[in-house]
């Protein structure tokens, strides 16, 4: 599903590579978790497969395709095959639950009509539809700056699920969020992507969760692959060469050792 | 342990910069003939020309409400004018949505020249364009809002926050659909604003325009000022400050009714 070739990236002003030779294949289906602190380039790969940053070297296939260096109308359609949570919900906050979602049918809509507010019967049913099922309806005519922390996310995932995507990326999706609000969130991301066999990416910072939601957990430090293999196979060498040593182990979660 | 010279200039720094102050207070305050003694002498004369302003004299009050009306007509078809040209061409003008630089720096300077001649000017130049009347003045309003919207927009669109940004970016929109569903939105309240203000302001400068000859109520004033009748200036005075008060809490009430306020504490 996404295979990636030696992917590399060095921001501007910056002497270290966000991320060195990545090499990656992730299969369709699968729950990919990644784990590694803040800085470690977990979003700047998420960024390179959405094609929100042009990577400096490396190749990206998604379904067998390469997705860089391509013209702009095709990254139109790259990216709607690809649905993308953030962590602090990137939500228009002034419009409504309603507007929100609809922006995930933006690809499948035509310009002209993008420009006069106009969209299908189609696209009303498929973002109605998705709306209640992450649980939100009744809300479509609310505010999101009225929602709360967990229910935002829940629309930023209506949306995503409103592009019809073959993968979702989730970038820290429940990191701004109560413990609680964490696991209905992931409980509800992850049953909806079994449900509909999408591809989900997530980076998660409590361990617990990420054995919990992966099939398969990547750890990341410096840019650099450390570990690459199913939950049950992490163990306390693997996180150190993730995280470095620490003595405060309990706050990363139940390790399972 | 090393000992620091000081630098006498440093030692005496605010010394010289409440000298300097002095100096340019002198200069400008001698420059302008600004002295309390002036003041006091020209009071009798201020006391004489108010008293000979009432009671104010209404006998045009039929023809300076019509000017008056005309003025806000002329306000509100200026600023509007202005509001559209400047609207889509702030977006042409904001550095995050045009990445070509040519066509940035070529926005931002016509803002600029089209900004940096006051109203007044404007309305100089396109009397003698098109002639004397509110036409000439609604084309002056409308060239100093598109410069002055124009500005105000293309900035509140570069403080867009790019990660809200970004969210509609990575759902596949096209550049169009990017701006007009995620851009459009976040700075619509600004937009709102800035335009109601320069309804309000585009009302006062319209009252001058009149004096150069470009229609409005400034036409009936610097005719009742020339001809002395000191009791009608004070009705076109009142009038237009009553009508700038109601247009102020008219774009207020919109403004309400529009930007949600949210009240801290």
């Amino acid at each position: 599903m996404i295979k990636i070739r030696n992917l590399t990236h060095r921001y501007k002003n910056r002497n270290e590579e966000a991320i060195s030779n990545i090499n990656l294949h992730i299969k369709k289906g699968e729950s990919v978790v990644l784990i590694g602190s803040s800085g470690s380039g977990k979003s700047t790969l998420f960024k390179c497969i959405n094609r929100l940053i042009e990577p400096d070297s490396g190749k990206i296939y998604i379904d067998g395709k390469e997705i860089l260096n391509c013209p702009i109308k095709k990254t139109g359609k790259i990216r709607s095959n690809i649905g993308m949570i953030f962590q602090q919900f990137n939500l228009l906050e002034r419009e409504t639950v309603l507007t929100n979602v609809l922006n995930g049918r933006l690809c499948h809509t035509s310009t002209i009509k993008t420009v006069f507010g106009r969209f299908l019967k189609e696209d009303y049913e498929i973002v109605r539809n998705n709306i209640r099922r992450v649980g939100m309806a009744g809300y479509e005519h609310e505010r999101i700056a009225d929602l709360s922390g967990g229910q935002k996310q829940r629309v930023a995932i209506a949306r995503a699920l409103s592009q019809n995507p073959k993968i979702i990326l989730a970038d820290e999706p429940v990191s701004s969020l109560d413990p609680k609000l964490m696991k209905e969130v992931m409980d509800l991301l992850k049953n909806i992507c079994v449900e509909e066999g999408i591809t989900l990416v997530s980076s998660l910072h409590f361990l617990d969760f990420a054995k919990r939601y992966s099939t398969r957990m990547i750890g990341i430090r410096d840019g650099k692959i450390m570990f690459d293999g199913k939950p049950g196979e992490l163990n306390e060498k693997n996180i150190v060469d993730i995280y470095g040593k620490t003595k405060d182990w309990y706050m990363y979660g139940k390790l399972g050792f | 342990m090393k000992s620091k010279k000081i630098n006498p200039l440093k030692k005496y720094k605010h010394f010289l910069i409440g000298m300097l102050i002095v100096v340019i207070y002198y200069w400008a305050i001698s420059g302008t003939n600004t002295s309390p003694t002036n003041f006091v002498q020209g009071l009798p004369f201020m006391a004489d020309f108010v008293s000979r302003m009432f009671p104010p004299d209404l006998t045009n009050l039929g023809r300076f409400m019509s000017k008056a009306i005309e003025t806000l007509q002329m306000a509100i078809v200026g600023s509007s004018i202005g509001a559209l040209i400047a609207f889509p061409l702030s977006f042409l003008g904001a550095r995050n949505v045009m990445p070509n630089k040519i066509i940035y720096h070529g926005v931002r300077t016509i803002f600029d020249a089209l900004r940096g001649i006051n109203e007044i000017v404007w309305g100089l130049i396109f009397v003698s364009m098109v002639g004397l009347g509110p036409f000439p003045g609604v084309l002056a309003l409308a060239a100093h809002v598109t410069g002055a919207l124009g500005r105000y927009f293309s900035e509140a669109i570069e403080t867009v926050n790019p990660e809200v940004i970004k969210a509609i970016v990575s759902t596949g929109a096209n550049k169009i659909q990017i701006v007009v569903r995620g851009i459009f939105p976040e700075v619509k309240p600004l937009f709102v604003n800035y335009s109601l203000y320069y309804l309000e302001n585009n009302f006062r400068a319209a009252t001058v325009l009149g004096l150069v000859g470009a229609g409005g109520i400034g036409m009936e004033l610097i005719t009742s000022m020339r001809l002395f009748k000191s009791r009608e200036v004070l009705t076109i005075l009142i009038i237009m400050i009553l009508m700038v008060t109601i247009i102020d809490r008219f774009s207020a009430y919109i403004r309400k009714k529009i930007v949600n306020v949210e009240i801290i504490a």
